[in-house]
Parts: C-alpha cells; structure tokens; sequence
C-alpha cells in the first residue's frame, strides 16, 4: 500500500492507481451485499428481540409480579433468553457482517462462494431460534452460555464450520501481499470460536467432566466468547475504522504485533477468575488471576496504539458517526479490561462476585465495547453496500446518545449497587476489618433486596434509553433499504458538516 | 518514519464526491473513501518495554505468593505446604472419646448403661470377659460369641455378631478404642488395648466362627 507518498495521487485520487483502486474496492463491495445484508438484517431482529427480553427479566428484578404468570416469561428463561438472543442472535450475526465484508476488502479479492455463506447464515439463524425457543419452553441445559439446548447446537456448529471453510479459501485466494492487523483477528477467532465451542460442549454436555472440571471448562468457554470472539471482531474492526475513517496508518505496526500475540497467549488462561474463592484448586484460580493481570498488556498496548492514531484528529468526532461509535467502544475496551483485571483479584471478587457488579461488567465489555464497535461499522459499511447514504443524521444522533447514555448509566449504576450489595453481604467481614462492632451483623438478607431497589429501577430505565436507541437505529437501516438509490452524486451523513464540505472543488 | 501525508489533518472525514468524468463507474461513496488502511512503524516507546516487565514480574510474584504447592486438594491460597509439614502435629486421639462414639452400636443390645438385658444382653459393666484377659475379650470382638456363657453368675445363652472380618469389618484402631473405652468406663478396670494388639489376634485368627464360651477360657 502506497497512499500518502505521491503527492499528486493524494491531491486528486480520481485520477491515480488509487482510483482504479476503488473501482476494485466497489465491485467487492458489491459481491458482499447479498449474504452482508441477509447477516445484517438477522442481527438486527435479534438485537431488538434481546432488548425486549432483556427489560423484561429487567423489571422482574424491582417488580417480580410483572408478567408473573406468564410461564415462558419467568425469570430463569426471559434471562437466559436475553443473554442467548444477544450473543448468538445480535452479537454474533453482527460479528459474521463485519468478517465478511473485512476480510473481503482486506484480502482484496471478490466474495467467493456466498451459497456456503448464505447456508451458514440460515442454519446459525434457525439453530438460535430454535435453541432460544427451546430455552424459554423450559429446555435449558442450565450450563451458562451454552443453555441451548442440544438438539439445536448442532445447527450452531454447521453453520460456523462452513464459515471456518469460507474464510480460509477467501484467506487462501487473497490477493493482498500484506496481511493487516484486522486479518490477524478476524483468521483467530474463526479458528478459536470452533474450539471452544466444541470442546465446551462436549465436556459439559454430551459426554460431561466430572465434578469441578465441569465448572472449569465452563467458564473457560463462557470467558473466552468474550476474549477469543467477540474481542477480536471488536479490535479487528476498530483496527480497520479508525485509520481508514481518519485517513492515517495504524500507529504502529509493532505495537499491533505485541498487542495480538499477548492476547493470544493470557486471554484463554483468565476464565478461571469467574470461580476465584469456589472449590477449584487453589493454584487454578492463581493461574487465572495472574493471567488476568497479564491482560493488562494486550490491553493498554492495543489501547496506546489506537490512542496515538487519534492524537491530532479528536475533532473528527463532531463529524464522523462511525468515528464516534468505534472510539467509544475502544475507549470502554480499555476501561473495561482494565476494571476486569482488578475484579479478578481475590480482595476485589471477595465482594463483587455473584452481585450485580458482574452485570454491570459483562455490558460494559459486550455493549459499551463490542456493540458499539459493531454500530460503528454498520453505519460505515451500509452505504456501500446499499450505495445509498444514511437518511437520517437526527436518528443517528439519538442512537448515539441513547445507547452511549443508556449504556454509561447501566454499568455505573450497577457497578456502584453491585459493591454496596457484595458490602452487605459481606457485613461481618466488613465490620471486622473497619474495626466496627459487628452490631446489626449480618444484615437480614430482605434488607440486602430492599436496598438494591434503587440501582435495579435506574437500570430498567437505562434500558430503555438503550431501547429507545435500537429503535432509532432500526428505523434508520429500514428506511435505508427501502428509499430508492439518488442517481446524483451524494454526501455523507455526518452529523454536521465541515466547514471545508461546501467548498467541495476537486 | 512518518510520511507527510497532506490529508493528515484534514477534517473533511469520508472526503466529498469526486466529480471527475473518469470514475463516474465508481460510486461518490467509495470515491470519496479514505485509502485502505496500513501500519504505521513507529517504534515502540521505551515505557511499553518498562510496563510489560512491569506486568510479568508481577504476575510472576503472584503465582509464587499464591501458588499454595501447586497442591491439587489445597483451596486456601495461604496454604503453604514447607510450614505444613513442621507445623503439623502427629494425630492426637482420645481413645476414650472415639470409643464413647462407637459405644452407640454396642447400647443397642447392651444398653447405654451397660448393664445389659437380664437374661437376654450380659452387662459390660464390670464383667469380668470385659476387665479380664485382653486376648478374650479381642477374640469375642472380632469373630463374635455364642452359646452358653457365665457374666457374673448369671448364664446367657444367645449370640453376640462379629465385629471383625466377616462380620462388621472394624479396622484395629476402631476395635482398641471401643474396648479400650468399655474397660475404663463404668469404674471398669482393665488396661486400655492398643490396636497393634487387636492387628496381632486379628492375624493369629483370621475369619472364623463366634467362638463358644469354653474355647476363650482354653485361652490366657
Ligand atoms: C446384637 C446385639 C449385640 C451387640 C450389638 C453387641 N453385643 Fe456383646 N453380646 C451380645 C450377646 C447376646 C452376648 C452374649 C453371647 C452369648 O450368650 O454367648 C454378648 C457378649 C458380649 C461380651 C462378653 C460378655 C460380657 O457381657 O462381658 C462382651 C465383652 C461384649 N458382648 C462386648 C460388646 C461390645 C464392646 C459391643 C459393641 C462393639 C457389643 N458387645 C455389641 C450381644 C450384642
């Protein structure tokens, strides 16, 4: 890749190899539409489904008589429903979206094969439904982030080996000498995911481990969803957006190195921080806390690589709407893994675990990072697709601001609700070591639930600003497929112009 | 390192469309698209090299810290099997104590006083099977007694189950500290019966049949 050295070339691109470029660029663009929009639109429905889902198990939590004789709708279901529908249904459609529409521009050749991708696409789409029907008719495996029940899972597998296949032979026939930083990401978690997805659940449900090994492989599979699926697609796409929104190189291609191979080594040793203090050998646990601490290094080498990238462009924020999705979801991967790391510690979990800490963590990595990454994207890659620009730059704004608001609001709230929960769990502990008689000690368990009140109405009200977001969103991507392509040439939707775009001369 | 690149500080993100006749083919949204991206080489600050020796040596502390042996049944992270092995007292038990526990299956028949059933359970309390030979006493444990027997004058004649092998299958500890116990408690007097003693008879005799009253008193 040559940009930015022929000072002609960067002056006019029209009329250099860059356009010829793009000409290239276009027809790829155009051999992805098919089966992009077909994951595009699955992971649309899937994200409103979730959400719905999601406010009610929410509301459940401040007013459990909502919905209460509704059997499909109680508790256990309409949750483990939520957290299936986002995964597998939103997240991970959205996940396939980016991978084929990246590793098509990036090995730079014309989508091969979209029947295997389209079939991929349909028994990944009818397997979730099945599996979350299955959940909320009562048929959970009960196994955390593998509750699909297994006459579905099956379909889950097919589907995502075809995709493996898929993205090999584009690898295999790329025409690209260089193979960018987003391709790493993109190769290893189509390789990672199959992995830990089929021994998961081999080990936990078709020919389950005995005793605490079970737990172990459960979490190890349920924390690498995060770090060895959705964090690469998140990083790969951020990887891609932020320089080619911005127009300058990755900072540093060194750094890059550094940030993917010690992800690649820590991340699949830290799931065992989710059983710290649990009857898991003790040195288990240490080896996953001290991996934990180990991701720091991924973490802020990923993040020092992106941030000096953006030094010298924060203005383009005002403008760019995907910009702003993709840094404030990079921005919250730092804080994210970060606050993660410290969690893992034995002092720390000894209060958060099992309290709504742990909520507020698990959407600030898988929405405020990863969803608002993809976001990010969407609104990038659909006017290529479509080649048709966004219609609305108000309902892009709301979604921002919904979703960024909403979000922000969730994991504070719960972040805060989950320690003074853990706190009073805690009390004799607590008392002891503030020196304290250990007067009221321990603090009646209703009293615990009458105080978490608070912090779980100001989440059901988070979520429906994020709610209110998807909306806007959804209403947006229709209208988009469905307004007829301008035969003029046409401006972006940003949601304000620059001052140098009315004077458009070149 | 850097190339200077005159869009660097170019706000006009996602240039606007191109008008030039020669790309009318291409579509204004990829023709006003910024290049495809690349790395950059900036060499990596000396402070990254600084922080992730920083980050390894601390995780490294923290396995030696935490690492509790390394220990397959060790839970407690604090648990440090050197101080273990000098700390860990040899096993004290109570024979006493532990027989008192056992004494729940004898009650059954010979009652929690140890007075026995008349006519049907013999006492223990001061028997004299009990306080005496402790080579008798062992022998009735372990493979059981029954027929006619003479406890403080009176005669029984019913049948008492082995506990040893064949029977209940009570290792030797478990055999010397309910004997032990039955021959202090109730102002008894016999001397306690160490399990080294109950593993002897238990190899002379074997698994056999409840011995008859007239065999154990051939017996010292
Ligand atoms: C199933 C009822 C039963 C149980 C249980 C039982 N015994 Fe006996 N025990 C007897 C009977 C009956 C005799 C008398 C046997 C005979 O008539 O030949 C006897 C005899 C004895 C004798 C010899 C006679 C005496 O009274 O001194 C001793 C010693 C004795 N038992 C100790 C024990 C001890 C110790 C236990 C508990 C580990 C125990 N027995 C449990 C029924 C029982």
């Amino acid at each position: 890749m040559a940009s930015g050295t022929n000072l002609s070339e960067s002056l006019n691109p029209a009329t250099s190899s860059e356009a010829v470029k793009r000409a290239e660029l276009s027809e790829i663009d155009a051999s992805t539409k098919i089966p992009a929009l077909f994951f595009l639109c699955s992971a649309l429905g899937w994200i409103l489904i979730g959400t719905i889902f999601a406010l009610i198990a929410s509301f459940k939590m401040h007013t459990p008589g909502f919905l209460g004789d509704a059997e499909w709708l109680t508790f256990g279901r309409v949750r483990t429903a939520h957290l299936n529908a986002v995964i597998y249904g939103w997240a991970s459609n959205a996940s396939f979206l980016v991978i084929i529409w990246l590793m098509a521009r990036l090995s730079r050749s014309l989508l091969r094969h979209p029947i295997l991708l389209l079939t991929a696409g349909v028994f990944w789409n009818v397997g979730v439904t099945i599996g979350i029907y299955g959940i909320l008719t009562g048929d959970s495996t009960s196994i955390e982030w593998l509750e699909i029940p297994p006459y579905a899972t099956p379909l889950l597998f097919v589907a995502y080996a075809l995709m493996g296949v898929w993205a090999v032979i584009m690898f295999r026939f790329g025409k690209s000498p260089h193979i960018y930083v987003s391709q790493w990401y993109i190769l290893a978690a189509l390789f990672w995911f199959p992995w830990i997805y089929s021994v998961a659940q081999i080990m936990t449900i078709w020919a389950p481990a005995r005793g605490t090994v079970q737990a172990l492989v459960n979490w190890w599979f349920a924390h690498n969803v995060l770090g060895l699926w959705f964090t690469p697609i998140g990083l790969a796409s951020v990887y891609y957006f932020l320089p080619k929104v911005l127009g300058k190189p990755i900072h540093s291609y060194y750094l890059s190195v550094l940030g993917f191979w010690s992800l690649a080594i820590f991340y699949n040793w830290a799931g065992v921080h989710h059983l710290v203090g649990g009857p898991v050998p003790a040195w288990v646990q240490t080896a996953g806390i001290a991996a934990s601490i180990m991701m720091l290094i991924p973490v802020v080498v990923t993040g020092i690589n992106h941030h000096m990238t953006m030094i010298g462009s924060f203005n383009a924020l005002r403008y760019s709407p995907t910009l702003r999705f993709i840094v404030f979801g990079a921005v919250n991967y730092t804080l994210v893994s970060v606050i993660g790391s410290f969690m893992s510690l034995r002092g720390w979990a000894e209060i958060t675990h099992f309290t709504q800490h742990t909520i507020a963590h698990a959407h600030h990595g898988l929405y405020a990072f990863f969803t608002m990454v993809m976001f990010g994207a969407i609104y990038y890659i659909l006017p290529r697709l479509l080649l048709k620009e966004w219609p609305s730059a108000a309902l892009i704004s709301v979604h921002f601001w919904a979703t960024a608001v909403g979000s922000l609001i969730m994991v504070l709230v719960l972040t805060v609700g989950g320690f003074h929960q853990g706190l009073l769990l805690n009390t004799p502990k607590l008392a002891n070591t503030l020196g304290l008689q250990p007067g009221t000690d321990p603090v009646p368990f209703l009293e615990v639930v009458r105080v978490m009140n608070k912090y779980l109405v100001s989440r059901s009200l988070s979520g429906i600003l994020i709610f209110v977001g998807h909306l806007a969103f959804a209403v947006n991507v229709v209208w988009m497929l469905l307004k007829p392509r301008s035969a003029e040439v046409t401006a972006p939707t940003l949601f304000r112009n620059p001052p140098e775009m009315e004077v458009v001369t070149r | 390192m850097k190339t200077p690149d005159p869009r660097e500080h170019n706000t006009r993100i996602e240039q606007a469309g191109a008008s030039d006749e020669s790309i009318q083919d291409v579509h204004a949204i990829l023709a006003r698209e910024k290049p495809e991206p690349h790395e950059g080489y900036s060499p990596m600050p000396l402070f990254v090299l600084g922080f992730v020796s920083a980050i390894i040596f601390i995780g490294a502390i923290y396995i030696v810290r935490h690492r509790a042996g390394f220990d397959p049944l060790a839970y407690d992270e604090r648990y440090d099997p050197s101080m273990a092995a000098t700390n860990a007292a040899p096993v004290k038990v109570d024979p006493i104590a532990e027989g008192k526990k056992l004494f729940m299956t004898c009650a059954a028949c010979h009652q929690p006083t140890g007075q026995g059933v008349p006519g049907v359970f013999p006492p223990l309390v001061k028997s004299e099977w009990v306080n005496g030979s402790e080579d008798r006493v062992i022998r009735i444990l372990l493979n059981g007694l029954s027929g006619p027997v003479k406890v403080e004058g009176n005669t029984y004649n019913n049948a008492m189950p082995a506990f040893g092998p064949g029977g209940y299958g009570w290792s030797d500890e478990k055999i010397s500290y309910i004997l032990t116990y039955v021959r202090q408690e109730w102002g008894n007097t016999g001397a306690p019966i160490t399990p080294e003693k109950v593993a002897e008879i238990r190899k002379a005799v074997g698994q056999r049949k409840p011995w008859a009253a007239e065999e154990l008193e051939a017996i010292k």
